[in-house]
């Protein structure tokens, strides 16, 4: 009997932020622009310590200008997705469920364009209006979600299923009255975009701010990790066990649909990743969610870079879309995982 | 019911005589619940009063047919559901008023199946059954860790340890939720229908064990069934139900009067005593 | 814990942003060249270099303007959709128009980026954060397409150039507009793409060009760019049938041809009197060729001011009308091709 202790979850955490490093380096390295790894080393430490003289301004652009923010982005979304993902498998109580199976994603898309449509040139007005048409999907399939006054999980499941086909259809018929550039844009949100710049002047700032949100939601999921354990073998076992069972839900629903609008609002609607992140985790390092968090959060955060980075370098110059990554490796992924668990 | 003071001889192997009478755990008084399918109607169905007592170390065995409010009942001493009058307590504490761990610490319920959505150990699965100790987001001490241990050898399944729980069979599956529940450290352990898809050597060996428990391990040990004669050989004393009221409460042989039996189960039944002090139920043959 | 060891991670992503944000502000205040300020089309104001010598475009309508102007040497890179002329194709690209590489873009060290509603906002808001010039251009007319050209000589400091074409542009476009000025419009339907059957509407660009060419679009819808049914075909029944290159056939004849033999098309009577004119991609794209492309039409719609329509993909015209139709030059930008 070797129960799970925070030191396992400290040394598999770390392993995985040293594999994150490393791929964050790997990253820096690639690009269209071509800067040598001592370059790089260069001028990370002169932009460090502040002598902007000793570094060229074009590989300041190139490397805080365009790759790190990139990668920051990256792996902030990529661990809200795969955070929410894991979330919302134990409340849904469904293997197959991923971060945008509520509708969550579809309602900030919705936000999106109307926000093309009135306010095309107001800067961050997009990223706001995602937010908002998130948080509005969140709380009207909370409303439809409940049975009795609490959370029900089948009924949940198909208020989402419903409010995104609903906001789906909206978005097609709206769709159809954007102009051609504005169409275009939307299509790259649509299929997710890591380039998309911030939408105030301080980028420190909008950064913390992310931070901050992705910060305490998570946490709020990770504080549910052992409850999650218990309702997994059962809503009614995990009562008689002395869980608050619809505190749990409730906390993982608001904390997973923030996470899923953080992500969704910033760089549109990522796939695969939410879905295939936690079960890749599980494979790897067992069910139980108080190592299930941690690990997703890293794994979220190391599959987007990766596939960002493939994304914007495969096929120099073109840029791919990061979405149509995810889905490439995902697929795959997903297969093998689902032979591997017929066994 | 002291088992010395019992007319029909003591079986000795099953009972353990003791000599002075054992602790009220579980009091219920005059408890009632009703509900209907919405507010406004009238009630579907009404439960109670009811008035059971349970002691340490007993077998009590909830009987009747099927709707015969069994379940709720059981549900009501759980704290699952609040009695809509009455009161229960347990160890002298009011059950309603507590809080959900401390609830936990006190009374387990068994569940009858477990669906494991993803992959578990039976050992993770057992050391669940310690949430009610500590903090929410807890990590299982070693203490924790030999609870379970202890828990898995009472019900003889340590072999099992670190099997898969989905690679169980039911009878294995079985005495690994009764493990967890054991886990729990409760002074009352409730089971709600678990024979009910066992086959007979499984039926026996479930009540051999709780029997035990009860015996050795001072729990006090509530059975929903509708199995009468298991009920019989088993348990201490019998509640009999019937569409929400409890007609009887005591020994086998004083419950099981045939009369009131085929009332109740509406079957031709008849009733044979053995000579250890049992009664038996049989189907009344054609003449 | 864990969490304390995630926090401490997070923590380097705002700092390593805060050091990123410094280095931004320092790029932009490094280059000290004398600069002059225009106002482009999304009214932003770009600083760009008083002697330009790296242009980059991201659209093939700019790409060709640059050609037609003269200023190829200055381009060093476009996006891998300039193809016309074919020289752009050589040049370095630096991906797609849509979406184009903020890195390789940067490597080339331009002094001003071109930019159309081709490129998202997202890429030319960035590129600007990056303290790079873009200069948007979106004409929605054919003036509009003029005035742009123009736009573009002042920005690569061509002044001169850009009166000189742009005046010859004007002439060939005041010539054709005369010859049709007592003519009444042609009833056309302009397919954009066949099916789904989009066609263009009433505000386009592509509407300013018909009207140039002698024709007037015969849907009227709210939207740009509506997809109708052949319904709406059949009850308006259009002069002409404006095709364009999504149709590989080169032929008007051909084409009528192959229309008659379609369900549902030749039951339109342009159909079946064979008004069916092809224009080749110049004519939905706001660059120098679209006048050639416009002439081009005018002779398909009206040949009887124009004498016999010659096929879109030859180069040979009436000789009695070409003279006056090509101007004093004999230029023409995109037909030939």
């Amino acid at each position: 009997m070797r129960p799970l202790t925070p030191r396992r979850i400290l040394g598999v955490s770390l392993a995985l932020v040293g594999v994150l490093f490393i791929e964050c380096v790997i990253s820096l390295r690639l690009g269209a622009y071509p800067i040598s790894i001592t370059d790089i080393l260069k001028t990370l430490y002169y932009g460090v310590v502040g002598h902007w003289d000793n570094v060229p301004d074009e590989y300041r652009s190139v490397i805080f200008g365009i790759r790190l923010p990139r990668i920051a982005l990256g792996i902030l979304v990529g661990s809200s997705l795969s955070t929410a993902g894991a979330g919302f498998q134990a409340l849904l109580r469904n293997p197959l469920a991923d971060p945008y199976v509520l509708g969550v994603s579809s309602g900030a898309a919705l936000g999106a364009i109307v926000s093309l449509i009135f306010a095309p040139h107001v800067v961050g007005a997009i990223q706001i209006a995602a937010f908002v048409g998130a948080a509005a999907t969140v709380a009207v399939v909370y409303f439809l979600g409940r049975r009795g006054g609490q959370l029900d999980t089948a009924t949940l499941l198909l208020a989402g299923i419903v409010a995104a086909s609903f906001l789906s259809a909206a978005i097609m018929f709206l769709m159809t009255t954007l102009s051609g550039r504005d169409l275009r844009g939307m299509a790259f949100w649509l299929m997710g975009d890591l380039q998309t710049p911030p939408p105030i002047q301080n980028v420190p700032a909008w950064f913390a701010f992310l931070f901050t949100i992705f910060l305490v939601a998570a946490g709020a999921i990770y504080t549910t990790a052992s409850d999650l354990n218990l309702i997994l073998t059962g809503e009614q076992e995990a009562r008689h066990l002395g869980v608050n069972v619809n505190r749990v839900k409730l906390v993982v629903y608001v904390a997973a649909s923030i996470l899923t609008g953080l992500a969704v609002s910033v760089s549109g609607a990522i796939g695969y990743v939410g879905l295939l992140v936690p079960h890749a985790m599980r494979f790897l390092f067992g069910t139980d969610y108080r190592l299930l968090i941690p690990t997703s959060i890293v794994g979220g955060a190391i599959a987007i870079v990766l596939a960002d980075t493939l994304a914007r370098t495969i096929a120099a110059p073109t840029e791919l879309p990061v979405g149509a990554m995810t889905a490439l490796a995902g697929a795959p992924v997903f297969i093998y995982l689902m032979r591997r668990r017929v066994r | 019911m002291n088992a010395e003071t019992h007319g029909a001889g003591a079986g000795a192997d099953t009972f353990t005589a003791y000599s002075h009478p054992p602790a009220v755990r579980l009091k219920a008084e005059q408890v009632s619940y009703a509900y209907s399918a919405t507010d406004r109607t009238a009630p579907k169905f009404t439960l109670g009063p009811v008035s059971l007592e349970a002691h340490q170390r007993e077998l009590v065995a909830i009987l009747g047919p099927n709707a015969s409010g069994k379940s709720t009942l059981l549900k009501l001493l759980a704290g699952l559901l609040k009695p809509l009058s009455g009161r229960i307590e347990i160890d002298g504490e009011d059950v309603s008023a507590m809080d959900l761990r401390t609830r936990a610490q006190r009374i387990a319920l068994v569940a009858q199946e477990s669906e494991m959505l993803f992959p578990l150990r039976v050992w993770e699965y057992v050391l669940q059954g310690r949430y009610p100790y500590g903090r929410r987001l807890r990590f299982e001490t070693a203490e924790d860790c030999l609870m379970a241990g202890n828990a898995l050898a009472q019900v003889g399944a340590d072999a099992l340890r670190d099997r898969w729980m989905d690679q169980l069979s039911g009878g294995e599956k079985q005495r690994v939720i009764l493990a967890r529940a054991m886990a729990q450290q409760p002074s009352l352990l409730l089971l709600d229908e678990p024979t009910q898809h066992l086959d007979i050597g499984g039926k026996v060996e479930l009540l051999r064990r709780l029997r035990r428990l009860a015996d050795e391990n001072r729990y006090t040990v509530i059975v929903v069934t509708h199995e009468l004669n298991l009920a019989a050989e088993f348990s201490d004393r019998i509640a009999l139900m019937h569409r929400g009221k409890c007609l009887s409460i005591g020994s086998p042989d004083e419950v099981y009067q045939p009369e009131l039996l085929e009332q109740v189960f509406e079957a031709p039944l008849e009733v044979e005593m053995r000579s250890t002090g049992r009664p038996r139920v049989l189907l009344r043959g054609r003449e | 814990m864990a969490v304390a060891g995630c926090c401490l991670l997070w923590a380097a992503v705002p700092v390593f942003a805060f050091v990123a944000d410094a280095g931004q502000q320092s790029a932009a205040s490094a280059s000290a060249r004398a600069t002059k300020i225009f106002t482009d089309d999304s009214g932003v104001n770009v600083a760009v270099p008083v002697n330009v010598q790296r242009i980059v475009s991201l659209a093939p309508n700019l790409t060709e303007t640059v050609y037609a102007l003269g200023l190829e040497d200055k381009l060093v890179a476009d996006t891998s959709y300039c193809d016309t002329p074919p020289a752009a194709k050589d040049k370095p690209h630096v991906g797609g128009p849509g979406n184009p590489s903020l890195e390789a873009i940067v490597g080339m060290h331009p002094d001003v980026v071109l930019a159309t509603a081709m490129t998202t906002r997202e890429a030319v808001d960035a590129l600007r954060k990056l303290g790079v010039a873009v200069y948007y251009t979106e004409p929605h007319t054919v003036r509009a397409m003029l005035d742009t050209t123009q736009k573009i000589a002042d920005v690569a400091g061509a002044q001169e150039k850009g009166a000189e074409l742009v005046a010859r542009l004007q002439a060939r476009l005041d010539a054709v507009h005369s010859r049709l000025s007592e003519r009444p419009l042609e009833h056309v339907l302009f397919v954009v793409w066949e099916d789904p059957l989009i066609v263009s509407g009433q505000n386009t660009f592509v509407a300013d060009a018909l009207k140039w060419a002698g024709g007037e679009s015969a849907i009227l819808a709210s939207q740009d760019w509506p997809q109708i049914s052949m319904e709406e075909v059949l009850r308006v029944q259009p002069d002409y049938i404006v095709l364009t290159p999504a149709h590989t056939e080169t032929n008007n004849a051909k084409v009528a041809e192959e229309l008659q033999a379609r369900p549902v098309w030749r039951e339109l009577r342009a159909v079946k009197l064979g008004r069916i004119a092809l224009v080749n991609e110049e004519f939905i794209r706001p660059s120098p060729g679209l006048v050639g492309s416009i002439e081009n039409l005018a002779r398909q719609l009206h040949p009887e001011v124009f004498g016999a329509a010659p096929a879109p993909g030859s180069s040979s015209a009436p000789a009695s009308t070409s003279g006056a139709l090509l101007g004093a030059t004999g230029e023409c930008a995109a037909c030939g091709r």
